[in-house]
């Protein structure tokens, strides 16, 4: 008779616990990364009494995480690649809106209206107010170039600045997970339920996978180890090797610029690591960053280059007419070889560098249209400086100014395009991977209403049998009387 | 049958509601300034050929200007011309009238006087400006290119001007071309060179038969009348006669460089308006497409949030009473 009470009463266990679960698998409905959990139960085991076998009631396992396996390492993944696409449309649309002409004047409206302004200086070459015209414009360009150059040096700043940022992050991240695996460890030793621990894991692990690429897998020892895709083991059960950054000076540096950032392995200075991450943030900035940032970099550098380079070959072959009086046995050589941008000795950095020389600043005289001296209303100069607007002088004389400099847009159009498509892709494709993990492991209300209902009743139910047990009891004892 | 859990079903709800949201934002961008480009990455070939054709167009204009400045020196020119001919026509009646010896001395002398002032006439088209450029210079344009003797100090310098792309036209004569017939240095002594063309006259000599000089006629003229020297001024007949077609001929070069203006002028106008046309094509939305998009896309939205106001705000709970 004590078998029925005490089959009444794990039964009566068992259901406040799956309630209890039930309970909590309903609060943490909205927990991010939680995973629902079920309680593992099962028929208690028979005994053999008196050569009869007697039940004994049930049993509690213990509490189930449900465990997506396979489509977590997916979702990681999946992160990976979309946050990779992410940054990369964020810093692209940052380039892109640099040579965004529609609506303002950029550089090509600017070059054409120089190139114009030397036009107008042809159709007079006596007068004054249009060389003065002519110098705005060319001030215009100077100034749109060091625009231009400046915005896509600050990106890549801001991008190295990003990168020291995230390193401390990802550092975070990993010492996190190092933790969980400790804490786990230890709970599991003694047999205690690590679900709730584990979805904190897979959380750090999801934030650390937008930073890059990673597998995790259990190793021979049972040790849960991280691994970076391409760089190596960051967490093996509670040992972490973390990531440090180092500015590089200018000749060392992979885009050409001092001080940008480079990934190394801590107390491991000997070389760094930066381009052997793949997919994630990181990636993409530095792809953003070594590649399109720095090519937009030479593109404007020989633009501008090649346009002071022109300009003043032209230019300086001319002579100034000055309103001075001709002194007899002058030399009329004298205002020859006036430069009209200063001279840059090389390419490198012309963009930023790129300037009107003093003599132009200075004296508006010093604006050349005469090839012969003492001509005032020779244009012959003006011409053929207003001719380069024409002249395929770039990319080994393939291309104008134009031409090379839409061929920059074009590309960093299409680029952008392209990221954007990307972006919207892997956004699908997570959103796609989330949803079908959530199915399987998410939490859902109606579900846990109905095994409520389910278990309380059950949980009614054993009661009825205690009382029922209770009742036979009572007869028993009641014989006595 | 497939779970669905809470977290699964607010995710796909965000994913489509942010979906139909961002499309909206698209064409709303595009609705509010009309065009269908509104960054490179929107369509990059249109962009850069839009850019392209935005600045040919604005070259075009530049042109355009050029022209207007070439029509402005041209057509002075050749009003210059057209009084430089009344000019000899006027000297050539004059000589014609004294060649005979009908006139007296006394009456010659005072012609003579009507022939310098001619002279001056000729000296002031001869110097004429546009605003501070002197048209008959070449390049030296600062400066008076004729004194009162007729002396030429400027140059032979062709001002050229594009009036479209890579079409110069030359919208200068020098007062070489105009007022001596040949390349030669301006001669002090133009009467002693006249003097010898008749002297030589029965040995044609090609240079020297080409040779007239504007002032140097009327000088002559003057000196003949002066001298009452009709045989002179008969001989100055014939020279009028070929200065007149010369200047017709320079009348005929400026008018067929002005045609051609004009023409390149009316191709660039025309240019200009197929340029814009193309671009609008290129970058400009189309309003009906985009507005019957918007209406549609308000829809879509309108719909996700009623199937997500059906999901969301209902539970098995709400009927275990």
């Amino acid at each position: 008779m004590t078998d029925i009470l005490s089959i009444g009463r794990s039964g009566l266990a068992a259901s406040k616990k799956s309630l209890e679960v039930a309970g909590h698998n309903i609060s943490n409905a909205n927990t991010e990364g939680y995973s629902r959990q079920r309680v593992r139960q099962t028929s208690g085991i028979p005994l053999i009494k008196d050569g009869m076998i007697a039940s004994t009631g049930t049993r509690i396992l213990g509490t189930e995480r449900i465990d997506a396996g396979l489509l977590e390492k997916r979702l990681q993944s999946s992160l990976s690649e979309n946050e990779y696409q992410k940054e990369r449309l964020n810093q692209l649309e940052q380039v892109e809106h640099i040579f965004n002409e529609s609506g303002v004047d950029g550089l090509n409206k600017i070059i054409n209206r120089f190139f114009n302004s030397f036009r107008e200086l042809a159709n007079q070459p006596e007068n004054e107010t249009i060389r003065s015209v002519v110098r705005d414009s060319a001030r215009m360009i100077t100034k749109d170039f060091r625009r231009i150059r400046g915005t896509l040096d600050s990106l890549a700043y801001n991008i190295d600045k990003k990168l020291e940022h995230e390193i401390v992050n990802i550092n975070q991240s990993l010492n996190q997970i190092a933790k969980l695996n400790q804490k786990i460890r230890s709970l599991e030793a003694i047999g205690g339920e690590s679900g709730d621990l584990r979805d904190q894991r897979d959380i750090a692990l999801k934030s650390l996978s937008e930073y890059f690429q990673i597998t995790t897998y259990l190793d021979n020892r049972n040790n849960f180890v991280v691994n970076a895709e391409g760089v190596g083991t960051l967490v093996s059960a509670t040992e972490v090797q973390e990531l440090a950054f180092r500015g590089q000076d200018k000749d060392s540096s992979s885009n050409g610029m001092s001080g940008s950032v480079e990934i190394y392995f801590k107390n491991r200075p000997a070389s760094h690591i930066s381009e052997k991450f793949q997919n994630g943030r990181i990636t993409s900035l530095l792809t953003a960053r070594n590649s399109d940032i720095q090519r937009l970099q030479k593109e404007v550098d020989e633009i501008a280059f090649n346009l002071t380079k022109g300009v003043n070959a032209i230019h300086s072959r001319g002579h100034a007419f000055k309103h001075t009086i001709q002194i007899e046995g002058e030399d009329p050589n004298k205002n020859t070889g006036i430069l009209f941008f200063k001279d840059l000795s090389n390419g490198e950095n012309a963009g930023n560098e790129i300037a009107l020389s003093s003599d132009v600043e200075n004296d508006l005289t010093n604006i050349v249209t005469a090839l012969e001296p003492n001509n005032p209303g020779d244009n012959r100069i003006a011409l053929a400086i207003s001719k380069l607007e024409s002249a395929k002088i770039l990319a080994n004389g393939t291309a104008t100014f134009e031409e090379q400099y839409l061929k920059s847009i074009g590309n960093i159009g299409l680029q952008t395009g392209k990221a954007r498509l990307d972006t919207e892709q892997s956004q699908g494709l997570l959103a796609q991977t989330k949803s079908l993990k959530e199915r399987i492991t998410g939490v859902s209300i109606d579900e846990e209403a109905a095994n409520m209902i389910k278990f309380q009743q059950a949980y009614e139910a054993s009661a009825k049998v205690l009382k029922a047990a209770d009742d036979m009891f009572q007869v028993v004892l009641g014989i006595k009387r | 049958m497939t779970r669905v859990s809470e977290n699964s079903n607010k995710a796909a709800l965000n994913f489509a509601v942010g979906k139909a949201k961002e499309r909206l934002e698209d064409l709303q961008i595009k609705g509010t300034s009309l065009k269908r480009v509104t960054k490179p990455s929107d369509d990059p070939l249109s962009n850069v050929e839009a850019l392209a054709i935005g600045s040919t167009s604005i070259s075009n204009r530049q042109f355009l200007r050029n022209s207007d400045h070439a029509l402005l020196q041209l057509n002075t020119t050749e009003q210059a011309l057209d009084q430089l001919s009344d000019i000899l026509l006027k000297a050539k009646d004059i000589a014609l009238q004294q060649s005979s010896d009908f006139y007296d001395v006394a009456t010659r002398r005072n012609v003579a006087n009507e022939i310098i002032q001619l002279k001056n006439q000729m000296l002031s088209i001869a110097n004429k400006k546009i605003g501070n450029r002197h048209i008959f210079a070449g390049f030296d344009t600062l400066k008076h290119p004729f004194n009162i003797e007729g002396d030429y100090f400027g140059d032979d310098g062709k001002i050229k001007v594009e009036a479209s792309k890579d079409f110069f036209v030359q919208i200068n004569l020098n007062g070489r071309e105009v007022f001596f017939a040949d390349d030669n240095k301006p001669n002090q002594n133009i009467n002693s060179i006249e003097f010898q063309r008749t002297l030589a006259s029965e040995t044609p000599d090609k240079e020297f038969h080409k040779r007239e000089n504007l002032f140097g006629l009327l000088k002559m003229l003057t000196n003949g009348l002066e001298n009452g020297d009709s045989n002179l001024i008969q001989d100055l007949l014939e020279k009028f006669d070929d200065a007149q077609s010369r200047i017709i001929t320079l009348r005929t070069r400026v008018g067929s460089i002005v045609n051609s203006i004009m023409t390149t002028r009316a191709q660039l106008e025309s240019e200009n308006v197929d340029l814009e046309t193309h671009k609008s094509k290129l970058i400009d939305a189309d309003i009906a497409e985009i507005f019957s998009d918007i209406t549609k896309q308000q829809q879509v939205l309108k719909t996700t949030y009623q199937s997500g106001q059906a999901i969301l705000n209902q539970s098995l709970l709400d009927f275990l009473r």
